[in-house]
C-alpha cells in the first residue's frame, strides 16, 4: 500500500511556470542560485554556493524563516532539493514530502512500507531526492528505485534494483547523468555482490550495470580467493560525481565481505574500497584506484568524490580529492586514475603513510584477532560519509573526520544468506572516547589549514557559502556556521536533536536561505527583515 | 522468516519451520555456533562485553541466567526483551534459527569456579552501609546515595571477579556514562563532578554535594572531562580480605528484589 496525499502544486504560491531540469539546467547547477538541483550541488560535488548575503559579519544576526517537523522516528539524513517554489525532502523508512518553500506546509507527502524481514545494518535512513524533467528520483531501503510526479507525488514507475531478502538495502541519493539515473547499492555487511546501475529515466529499465565485485572471466576476479567474490561486498552507498568533458562518471566503493576476516578472501579484494571511473554512456571501467587494497577494518572508499581543476607540484592536474575513511587524505588525477600524494588528517597506527605506488606501507600485526587488536582510527573512520564541500573561494577542502582508536576483534564465521557477514565487531577503548573534528586542507597538498575540534565523533555534513562560511552540525545538536577561513565558531543554535544531514542554501523571496535536516525536522534560517 | 544455508543440519532445521522449539539445534554444529558468536559480537556485545564477560548488561559467561536456565528461557530474552530494562526485544531484528545460533554460542559457557565467593552477605551488609561507607553514594533501592551508579540490581549484572575489580579498581572498567567534568572558572576555582551533561560549547556536572551545575565554555577557563572513577581505590587496603568477601557477597544478593527495587 503506497500513501500519496497532495495538495497539488496550485498550492506553492502559484509556481505554476516549473521549468524543466534538463541536461542543461544540472551542467549550470553552480550558477543557480534559486534551486539546489542535486545532491553535491554540482556534477563535481562542491556543495558550494557563491551566495553571499549571510556572511561572517551577519551570520549571528539569522532567525528561523520556518520549521518542518517530519513526525518520522529515524535519521534524517537527506539532501533537499529546492526548485520553482517548492523543496522536496526524502526521510527516513520511505517517506519523502514536498514543502511549499515560502511556509514550510507541505503539498504532498509519499510513503511506502518498510518489509519487516528487510535486514539493514546502520538504520533506514535515505540520503535524498534526484531530479530531472518534472520527476524526482529516489530509492527506497528495500533496494528499489522509484519515479515520482514532482507536483503530486504519485508514482511513475519503481523498479527493483536487487532482491533485499538476499541483504541488499539502499539509502542513496540517485546522480541524473544524461538521460539516466545511476545509483549505488548498499548490504556488503550481508556478503551481498553489489553494484553501480544506470536506469532509463523515462522508462525505469536498466541501461547498464557494473559490478563492483568482477565475476569469473573479469579482470579483478583473479583477487578474490576460491568463490569469495560471489560475497564481496564493495557496496556503493554514497552518490558519486559526473565530469562531463571526460564522460566519466566517478563513484566509491565500500568494504568486502566479510568486513573484518580477510582469511577467506585472499587477495586485494578488487574492487572494493576503490574509487571507479566508469565511461558514462556504457558503465564500462576506464580506470580505479584501490585505496585500502584486502581491507580488514570496513574502511569505506565511499566518500564524496569531488573534482578541483589544480596545480599540483607545478603540473595542472584534473584531479580528484577524497578524504578517505582508512585515515588519509587523496588525490588523484581523474583522467587516469594516477595517484598524485596522500596525507594521513588524523591517528593512523595500521600503516607507515602511502607509498610512491599508492598502496599503503602495512604496519604488521594491526589485523584484527580473536582477542583484540587497537587499531587507529576506529571502525568509523576517518572521514566516513558525511557530505563535503570545496570553496573556491577560500581554495579550501572541508571535511570531518572521526578521530580515536578501537579494539577490532576478528572471528572467522560462516556466510549465511540474509544475516550478518562482518567477521565478528569491535568495542570502544575504554576511557578513551572517540571524537572528532572538522578540517580544512589544502587540496592540492593536503596541508592542514585549521580544526574545529568535536567532542563527539561528527555526524553531519559540510556546506559553505560565498558569504565565506561553512555550515556542519553535531551530534549534541548544534548548528554551527564557522568562518570558512579560519574555521571561528561564528554563530549557533541548539537544534534539540542530531544534526545528521549537510545543509543547502537557496535564493527564495529575495533573501538567501539556510536549510538543513535536525533531529526529525527541517530548519529554515534567513536574515530578519 | 527465512530458512538460508544450512548444510549441516537440514533435517532438524525443516522440523523446526514454523514452530518454536524446545531447544537450539545448533548446539553440534561448530560453524551455526561461530555464526552465533559473530552475531554475538555485533549484537550483543555492546552491553554484555565482548567475551560476553558483562558490563552495562549483566555476564553471560557465568553458565547460568537470570531468566531461567533453559534454551527456550534465553530464547525467549533475546526475542522479546526484558520490560523495564535496556534489553530491547531482537524477535524483529533477527531471523529465528539466528537466534538459536546465539543461545547455542551462549551455552558453550560452563560455570566458573571464579564465580563463587564465600562470604558473609549480612556482614557485607553492615560493611557497605557503616564502615565502609559505600552507601554514602550508591543507592540500593530508596536507600543510599546517588552520586555513584545505583547498586540496586548489580548482583544481576556482575560477575564475581567484576565485583572484586570495581571494589579495588575503581577505574579499571567505568560504566559507559560515568565520568568525570572539572571546570576551572575564570576565579581560579576547580568544580568537579559526575558528568551528566558535555557538548562543544558547555558542560553540566553534579558535584559531591549533589547540586547540579551548568557551565558555557565561553564563562570559564577550560571545561574537561576525565575518565576516571571518584571512587576511592583504598578497599584493598582499608577493608581485610573476608571483609571484601563478605561485602561482595552482600553486593551478589543485589537483585532488584523485593524492597530493593
Amino acid at each position: 500500500m503506497k500513501l500519496r496525499l497532495g495538495l497539488g502544486i496550485l498550492a506553492a504560491g502559484g509556481l505554476l511556470a516549473q521549468a524543466q531540469v534538463d541536461t542543461q539546467a544540472l551542467m549550470g547547477a553552480q550558477q543557480d542560485n534559486e534551486s539546489w538541483l542535486m545532491y553535491g550541488r554540482n556534477y563535481s560535488s562542491w556543495r558550494h554556493s557563491p551566495l553571499d548575503e549571510i556572511n561572517t559579519e551577519n551570520v549571528n544576526r539569522i532567525v528561523p524563516a520556518w520549521i518542518f517537523q517530519s513526525n518520522q522516528n529515524g535519521k534524517l539524513q537527506t539532501t533537499p532539493l529546492v526548485r520553482d517554489g517548492v523543496m522536496y525532502v526524502t526521510g527516513p523508512s520511505n517517506h519523502a514530502w514536498a514543502l511549499d518553500l515560502k511556509t514550510g506546509r507541505e503539498l504532498w507527502q509519499y510513503s511506502e512500507p518498510v518489509p519487516e524481514d528487510l535486514a539493514v545494518c546502520c538504520g533506514k535512513p535515505n540520503r535524498g531526492f534526484a531530479m530531472r524533467g518534472e520527476r524526482l528520483y529516489k530509492v527506497n531501503v528495500q533496494a528499489t528505485l522509484v519515479a515520482l510526479d514532482a507536483k503530486t507525488g504519485d508514482v511513475i514507475w519503481e523498479v527493483a534494483a536487487a532482491d533485499y531478502r538476499k541483504g541488499y538495502s539502499n539509502t542513496v541519493a540517485p546522480l541524473i547523468v544524461k538521460d539516466m539515473v545511476i545509483i549505488g547499492i548498499a548490504g556488503a555487511e550481508f556478503g551481498t555482490r553489489d553494484f553501480i546501475d544506470a536506469y532509463d529515466a523515462e522508462t525505469g529499465e536498466r541501461v547498464w550495470r557494473f559490478w563492483t565485485v568482477p565475476g569469473p572471466g573479469e579482470p579483478g576476479n583473479e583477487t578474490w580467493g576460491g568463490d569469495s567474490w560471489k560475497r564481496g561486498g564493495a557496496s556503493t552507498w554514497i552518490t558519486g560525481s559526473y565530469d562531463a568533458d571526460l564522460n566519466l562518471i566517478y563513484w566509491g566503493t565500500g568494504n568486502p565481505g566479510p568486513d573484518l576476516d580477510g582469511a577467506p578472501r585472499p587477495g586485494d579484494n578488487l574492487y572494493s574500497d576503490s574509487m571507479l571511473a566508469l565511461d558514462a554512456d556504457t558503465g564500462e571501467r576506464r580506470w580505479h584506484f584501490q585505496f585500502t587494497p584486502h581491507d580488514v577494518h570496513d574502511w569505506d572508499a565511499v566518500a564524496d568524490p569531488v573534482l578541483v581543476d589544480m596545480e599540483v607540484e607545478g603540473t595542472f592536474r584534473k584531479a580528484l580529492v577524497q578524504a578517505n575513511r582508512n585515515g588519509h587524505f587523496y588525490a588523484l588525477d581523474r583522467s587516469t586514475g594516477e595517484f598524485l600524494f596522500a596525507r594521513a588528517y588524523t591517528e593512523v597506527n595500521w600503516a607507515d603513510g602511502i607509498g610512491p605506488d599508492g598502496r599503503p606501507i602495512l604496519i604488521p600485526g594491526r589485523e584484527p584477532t580473536d582477542e583484540g587488536t587497537l587499531t587507529c582510527p576506529g571502525m568509523g573512520g576517518g572521514h566516513n560519509w558525511h557530505a563535503t564541500t570545496y570553496s573556491p573561494q577560500t581554495g579550501f577542502y572541508y571535511f570531518n573526520s572521526g578521530d580515536g582508536c578501537q579494539i577490532y576483534h576478528g572471528a572467522t564465521q560462516d556466510f549465511v544468506e540474509g544475516e550478518y557477514y562482518l567477521g565478528s565487531a569491535m568495542e570502544n577503548v575504554t576511557g578513551e572516547p572517540r571524537e572528532g573534528s572538522i578540517l580544512a586542507v589544502d587540496p592540492s597538498t593536503g596541508d592542514r589549514q585549521w580544526r574545529f575540534a568535536l567532542v563527539s565523533p561528527p555526524s553531519s555534513g559540510l556546506l559553505s557559502t560565498g558569504g565565506g562560511l561553512l555550515f556542519a552540525g553535531t551530534m549534541e545538536g548544534y548548528f554551527l556556521a564557522l568562518d570558512a577561513a579560519s574555521g571561528k565558531p561564528l554563530w549557533r543554535l541548539q537544534t534539540g536533536g542530531p544534526v545528521r544531514a549537510p545543509a543547502i542554501t537557496y535564493m527564495f523571496d529575495g533573501r538567501q536561505h539556510i536549510a538543513t535536516a535536525a533531529g526529525t525536522s527541517i530548519f529554515v534560517f534567513a536574515l530578519p527583515r | 522468516m527465512r530458512w538460508g544455508v544450512l548444510p549441516l543440519v537440514p533435517a532438524l532445521v525443516s522440523v523446526a519451520y514454523g514452530q518454536e522449539l524446545e531447544s537450539s539445534p545448533f548446539h553440534a554444529d561448530p560453524a551455526s555456533i561461530g555464526v552465533g558468536k559473530a552475531s554475538f559480537r555485533l549484537r550483543c556485545s555492546a552491553c554484555h562485553g565482548i567475551h560476553a564477560e558483562g558490563g552495562r548488561g549483566p555476564a553471560l559467561n557465568r553458565g547460568e541466567f537470570e531468566a531461567g536456565e533453559t534454551d527456550l528461557d534465553i530464547y525467549r530474552v533475546i526475542a522479546r526483551g526484558v520490560p523495564g530494562t535496556e534489553m530491547p526485544a531482537f524477535g524483529q531484528r533477527s531471523t529465528e534459527e539466528n537466534i538459536w545460533r546465539i543461545v547455542s554460542f551462549l551455552r558453550t559457557f560452563e560455570a566458573s569456579a571464579d564465580d563463587i565467593v564465600e562470604g558473609d552477605p549480612a556482614r557485607g551488609e553492615d560493611i557497605f552501609w557503616n564502615r565502609g561507607g559505600c552507601g554514602g553514594c550508591h543507592r540500593v533501592g530508596q536507600r543510599g546515595g546517588v552520586f555513584g551508579p545505583s547498586l540496586t540490581r548489580i548482583g544481576r549484572s556482575r560477575s564475581v571477579a567484576h565485583l572484586r575489580e570495581s571494589l579495588l579498581n575503581p577505574g579499571g572498567d567505568l560504566p559507559p556514562d560515568y565520568y568525570v567534568v572539572r571546570v576551572v572558572t575564570r576565579q581560579g576555582k576547580t568544580v568537579r563532578g559526575i558528568g551528566l551533561g558535555f557538548d562543544d560549547f558547555s558542560a553540566q556536572l553534579m558535584d559531591a554535594a549533589g547540586k547540579f551545575r551548568s557551565f558555557l565554555r565561553e564563562e570559564v577557563q577550560a571545561i574537561e572531562r576525565e575518565f576516571v572513577s571518584l571512587m576511592p581505590d583504598t578497599y584493598g587496603e582499608t577493608l581485610a580480605e573476608d571483609e571484601q568477601r563478605d561485602l561482595i557477597a552482600y553486593m551478589q544478593t543485589l537483585r532488584g528484589e523485593g524492597g530493593q527495587r
